[in-house]
């Protein structure tokens, strides 16, 4: 019997068809997510319209003003480029740390069963514990990295986390954080290269770097870009582990958007210009969801297309 | 030396490579919590002269602890069993949700499917701050600060869309067989859901649970703002009330990373555990595998 017939058989009893069933669920599961998100999201709008002030307990309406002044704000502008900073920086260290550590893990060589296992466990520990990792190793005074690197001329005591580079050892960090999940989309997808292709190209005298651009990246081009799609949303959506390993310091070198919300918030009890400001970081991350869902929509199609010429080429 | 010698050292070399990669900071951490704070002011990279115990001893309540830490060692018992208040349930509302609504993706063809799953994709990369600041005021106008009840809500809004994205792809690869000779039998979709895709897809949907517990088990920021110096606080806030970082005068690197050691001691089990489940997950193409 076909699943049509079965509809029909089904449809006669009285139930529900199975675009009916499966929209049914996902409108009850898209209304339960979208009620707890859109009340506090409309509260918090509303909240970027009125100007509080805690001691007084007075609220007042101050339209778009808190908006501008988010905008205007040095301070925040300052943030939103330590958050493009710190996401771009981490972007590219994540995906090239994946990358490295799919390519490895493809590899045939004892005890990969093993390793495998091992990668997951940065994923699995908290943003806190990996703060608390990397202070270890990079403190200045008491940090692995100048213990080890004493020996070398490395002058004593050598401030790694300082204002020039805290962002960069930040994302190293969160690198080492994400990367493993990275390395599972990638590995998956390197898995189902067809080996023949390999043998292939390497009778036609293709040497590792040829196979690996013209065999490799191709076929795992969507798998790349779902990567970098995550990665950039974890990393544009962080705070944890930026509270906990410098709380935006030195000074506010690391502060970057998140953060800054937080102090307004919680520190400074400015409500407004905190949903203010958190409505722009709102808008960007959603413009750039969407940039990559329309890119990852073409991708796809692109894919389906590429796939049967490349058979046709190993063939 | 010939080729394959040749290979096999570079093989070697970067598997090596990776491994220390990934153990090295786990390391450091481990070898510091068995300092004395003294020897650990001098430098950890270096052999322990007396290894101690007296952190570990100081968490779980047997040794002195100075005043000032009394609180929040306690503090961090009760952490662990307020985490897994919060995310026992966490994990297994969401679990229950996404299960439902990623059968209802992976299976099924209906109008409006890929803008639907795109809404609910869109919620998940909001950034959690500008959730949380109006949640924040809403719960202490309903009292709801302080409360494991809360920090679960919040929670779902990030969970659930996350899951229902890596449940959808799995359930799409699961055969159909099965499921259509029980359909042909007269189970209702409901009991095929149960009685065919549960059992069959248990991997999965474990492997799912893990990830919403894990989750739930580290995150700080929620936790901080809503359960931060009550008597709900979960572990992530009570870990960061020993932080070096805000401790004032002795600094007790020491104790902290001993309890970031214990701390990660059940996400690591859990991880290691499922490890293959979590694996095969197929995440990576949510959006075509039904089509294709």
């Amino acid at each position: 019997m076909t699943s049509a017939e079965l509809q029909r058989r089904w449809q006669k009893r009285g139930g529900l068809t199975d675009p009916q069933f499966a929209l049914t669920i996902v409108i009850a599961v898209l209304l339960f997510n979208l009620i707890i998100i859109i009340i506090p999201l409309g509260y918090s709008f509303y909240l970027s319209l009125h100007d509080t002030n805690v001691i007084l307990k007075k609220t007042e309406y101050v339209g778009f003003d808190l908006w501008a002044e988010a905008f205007a704000e040095e301070e925040t502008q300052d943030a939103a480029i330590k958050s493009l900073i710190f996401s771009g920086i981490s972007v590219v260290l994540t995906f090239a740390l994946s990358l490295a550590m799919a390519l490895v893990l493809n590899l045939n060589f004892p005890g990969r069963g093993v390793l495998r296992a091992l990668i997951l466990l940065p994923w699995a520990v908290s943003e806190v514990v990996t703060a608390t990792m990397w202070t270890m190793l990079l403190d200045a005074n008491f940090g692995v990295l100048n213990g080890i690197l004493a020996p070398w001329a490395v002058p004593d005591g050598q401030v790694w986390l300082n204002p020039n580079w805290v962002l960069f050892w930040l994302s190293l960090a969160f690198a080492w954080h994400l990367a493993p999940l990275g390395t599972f989309f990638l590995l998956a997808a390197l898995q189902t290269i067809p080996q023949d292709l390999y043998n292939a190209a390497r009778i036609d005298r293709a040497g590792v770097f040829s196979r690996f651009w013209h065999v490799t990246l191709p076929h795992i081009r969507y798998a790349i870009l779902i990567v970098l799609v995550v990665v950039t949303v974890e990393a544009f959506r962080q705070f944890d582990l930026v509270f906990a390993m410098t709380s935006g310091g030195p000074g506010t070198t690391s502060q970057i958007l998140p953060l800054l919300i937080f102090r307004y918030n919680f520190q400074f009890s400015q409500y407004g210009l905190a949903s203010a400001a958190s409505y722009v970081l709102i808008i960007v991350a959603t413009i750039l969801a969407m940039a990559y869902f329309v890119l990852l929509g073409r991708q796809r199609k692109q894919v389906r297309v590429a796939k049967p010429t490349a058979a046709v080429k190993a063939a | 030396m010939d080729r394959a010698t040749g290979q096999k050292i570079f093989v070697g070399t970067a598997v090596f490579f990776v491994f220390v990669w990934t153990i090295f900071p786990f390391f450091w951490m481990v070898w510091a919590s068995f300092m004395t704070d003294s020897e650990l002011a001098t430098g950890v990279a270096k052999g322990i002269e007396e290894p101690t115990l007296e952190h570990y001893g100081r968490i779980f309540g047997l040794t002195e602890t100075e005043a000032i830490f009394g609180g929040q060692t306690k503090a961090m018992g009760q952490g662990f069993v307020n985490s897994l208040i919060v995310a026992l349930p966490t994990a297994l509302i969401a679990t229950f949700v996404a299960t439902l609504a990623g059968y209802a993706f992976g299976r099924f063809r209906f109008p409006g499917k890929t803008p639907l799953l795109f809404t609910l994709l869109l919620t998940r990369t909001l950034p959690p701050i500008g959730i949380l600041i109006p949640y924040f005021i809403l719960f202490k106008t309903v009292g709801l600060v302080g409360h494991p009840g809360g920090l679960i809500l919040t929670y779902l809004t990030g969970i659930v869309p996350l899951l229902t994205w890596v449940l959808m792809g799995y359930f799409a690869t699961l055969p159909v067989e099965v499921e259509r000779a029980a359909r042909i039998d007269g189970c209702s979709r409901i009991k095929v859901l149960w009685h065919v895709i549960v059992p069959m897809g248990a991997p999965g949907i474990s492997a799912a649970f893990i990830i919403a517990f894990l989750f739930a088990w580290n995150e700080l920021l929620f936790g901080i703002i809503l359960t931060g110096g009550t008597q709900a606080q979960t572990l992530s806030p009570a870990l960061l009330a020993i932080s070096p970082l805000t401790a004032v005068g002795y600094s007790p690197v020491a104790l902290f990373c001993a309890a970031s050691a214990l701390s990660v001691l059940p996400p690591l089990a859990l991880a290691l555990i499922f490890q293959r489940y979590i694996t095969r997950l197929n995440i990576v193409d949510p959006v075509t595998i039904r089509d294709e």
